[in-house]
């Protein structure tokens, strides 16, 4: 399991720019970001080296930010490799809310983040397919 | 035409002659009826016989809406229950509805204002009149069309909610006249010019109110449907529509002073005002059997002239509305007070109660859109689950005040906290 930060964003123009600019200014490293929009707001979710410091310091400059788990997975860079992870969630019968890549890894193979109904059992059913489910610290380095 | 010559057309002392002596009746009738009244004339140290005329008026206690409320539903009643015979209710400020209730001669008198206003716009028997506003507990619907059919015209209950069938009806059946919100005739006006239909209309005459309008708003609603526009003014606590109106010389508003008693006072000081002079609305009911009032304070900010008007009528104009010295708004012809959306605000848990009402008007149409700040406590990263809980804002700010609301959620603390009274309304409506 690894953490990931959703930042509510009015959409409006400059609000994204508005929470890099919060982490550009302590050093907080952006390992991935996707962001869902609608015609009236936004969630920003990010995975980024330190989470717990990054959520402060959103906080207190008025976002509203939710820390969270999800399942990230290690997925080689091959035609078919996603479309067999997500064979194995939908045979257990998991809704997958949402899905985004981490792609920047320094040296190693990128990463799927995955958010669904039971993230507990989806990582377990991944593992037993053989897919490797990473840590948090694996996001970190 | 003159409805009502004798009464429209008296002199000044005749007025006055006529009012002193409903009055003192009135205050009579009120003093044994209604406890309230009293209850708080005792308080005041007056007695009916202190009354002997409109000079005293300013003897009597001023009654407010929080009276009305503090009293629902029937409190106020000056006549048993078997002799109501309808009910209205318009939205209170905290949930609660205004209740007004009529007697068959309550009705009765309410139908005399109205085909007098309706005469004094030129609409007689041979019109064919669509009534466009809310039928329902809002008094604009059934007030005109018991006047409308008291004077003999044809009536026709459009209500509201469906312009398509409104024009498809305007056409066929050659209406000559309609009763609705100006905003809303100058949509309908909109909708004629898309479909080229506008040449083909028979409608002469428009009888507008419910909400403020100008006379420019007036001369582009008569240029655009090549009809006469005249103004009605009515508060369902006095009445209802029909309390005061235009005529076709539009200076101003000519009220009913042989049922209602007008005086503009100082909403400050509550000292009277002079001829001339802006300041608060209060009117004093004469002939209403079911809901007398003493000094009710409309909250609308207007003044007054007692000139002979050209058309000849002696009664005393008020003149277009100057705004309110509350913070009512009106949106589609519907008041609406920001402590509503605030109290229903409070009632949701996910959101804090720091809200902004911004009111515009798009073709013509009202639109209120609620921007409420999410609480970190409860936001949701999924989209379905936010997109539920601004659906459940809406639905809830709706039943609150009778209106389609287009909910924004915003990032905390994105809505101006202020230390006296917090700005909560931006209106971009222009009343050019």
């Amino acid at each position: 399991m690894i953490k990931q930060l959703s930042v509510f964003v009015q959409n409006e123009i400059g609000s994204l720019a508005g929470v890099t600019t919060v982490l550009k200014d302590n050093m907080i490293n952006l390992r991935a970001i996707a962001s869902f929009d609608t015609p009236e707001f936004a969630i920003l979710r990010m995975v980024v080296d330190q989470p717990e410091k990054a959520k402060t310091l959103l906080n207190e400059n008025g976002f509203a930010v939710k820390m969270s788990e999800a399942v990230a997975v290690e997925l080689e860079d091959k035609p078919g490799e996603l479309d067999r992870m997500l064979q194995t969630i939908a045979a257990a019968k998991l809704g997958i809310n949402y899905i985004y890549s981490i792609v920047v890894r320094s040296g190693k193979i990128p990463l799927m983040v995955i958010n669904t109904e039971n993230l507990e059992k989806t990582a377990v059913v991944l593992e037993q397919n053989g897919f490797i489910v990473a840590e948090q610290e694996d996001v970190i380095a | 035409m003159i409805w009502n010559e004798t009464k429209e057309c008296m002199s000044r002392d005749e007025i006055r002659n006529l009012q002193s002596a409903r009055l003192v009746k009135m205050v009579n009738r009120v003093y044994h009826n209604v406890e309230f009244y009293r209850k708080k004339m005792q308080e005041m140290g007056i007695e009916p016989g202190d009354i002997n005329g409109i000079e005293d008026l300013s003897k009597l206690p001023f009654t407010t809406k929080e009276d009305l409320r503090n009293n629902y539903p029937f409190g106020l009643f000056a006549v048993p229950q078997s002799e109501i015979v309808r009910i209205h209710a318009s939205s209170g400020t905290t949930g609660k509805a205004t209740v007004v209730g009529y007697t068959r001669k309550d009705i009765a008198l309410w139908q005399e204002c109205v085909a007098r206003v309706l005469a004094m716009a030129g609409i007689g028997p041979q019109d064919k009149i669509q009534v466009a506003y809310g039928y329902g507990l809002f008094t604009g619907g059934l007030g005109l069309h018991y006047g409308a059919e008291n004077l003999g015209a044809t009536v026709i209950p459009m209500s509201t909610g469906n312009t398509q069938k409104l024009i498809t009806m305007m056409l066929d059946f050659g209406a000559t006249a309609i009763a609705c919100t100006p905003s809303y005739l100058l949509h309908i006006a909109e909708t004629l010019e898309e479909a080229g239909q506008i040449d083909n209309i028979k409608l002469k005459v428009a009888i507008c109110g419910a909400e403020p309008w100008t006379d420019n708003m007036r001369r582009e609603i008569e240029q655009k449907l090549h009809i006469k526009a005249f103004d009605i003014y009515g508060l369902s606590e006095i009445l209802g529509p029909g309390v005061a109106a235009d005529c076709e010389y539009h200076k101003g508003l000519h009220v009913y002073e042989d049922h209602f008693i007008p005086e503009i006072i100082n909403p400050e000081t509550l000292e009277p005002c002079r001829e001339g002079e802006v300041g608060e609305l209060v009117f004093t009911t004469l002939t209403k059997e079911a809901l007398p009032l003493f000094r009710y304070r409309t909250k609308d900010l207007t003044s007054i002239s007692y000139d002979k008007c050209e058309c000849g009528r002696t009664l005393a104009r008020i003149s277009r509305f100057k705004g309110r010295s509350d913070d009512m708004l009106i949106i589609r012809g519907v008041n609406v007070f920001p402590s509503q959306i605030e109290t229903a605000l409070l009632e949701i848990a996910e959101v804090s109660p720091h809200y902004m009402m911004i009111v515009d008007r798009i073709n013509n149409l009202d639109t209120l859109e609620v921007q409420v700040e999410v609480e970190e406590r409860f936001f949701s990263d999924e989209i379905k689950e936010l997109e539920g809980l601004t659906k459940k804002i809406a639905h809830a700010l709706q039943n609150a005040i009778g209106l389609a609301v287009k909910v924004k959620l915003v990032e905390p603390k994105t809505i101006e906290r202020s230390e006296g009274k917090a700005k909560r309304v931006i209106d971009k409506r222009k009343l050019i």
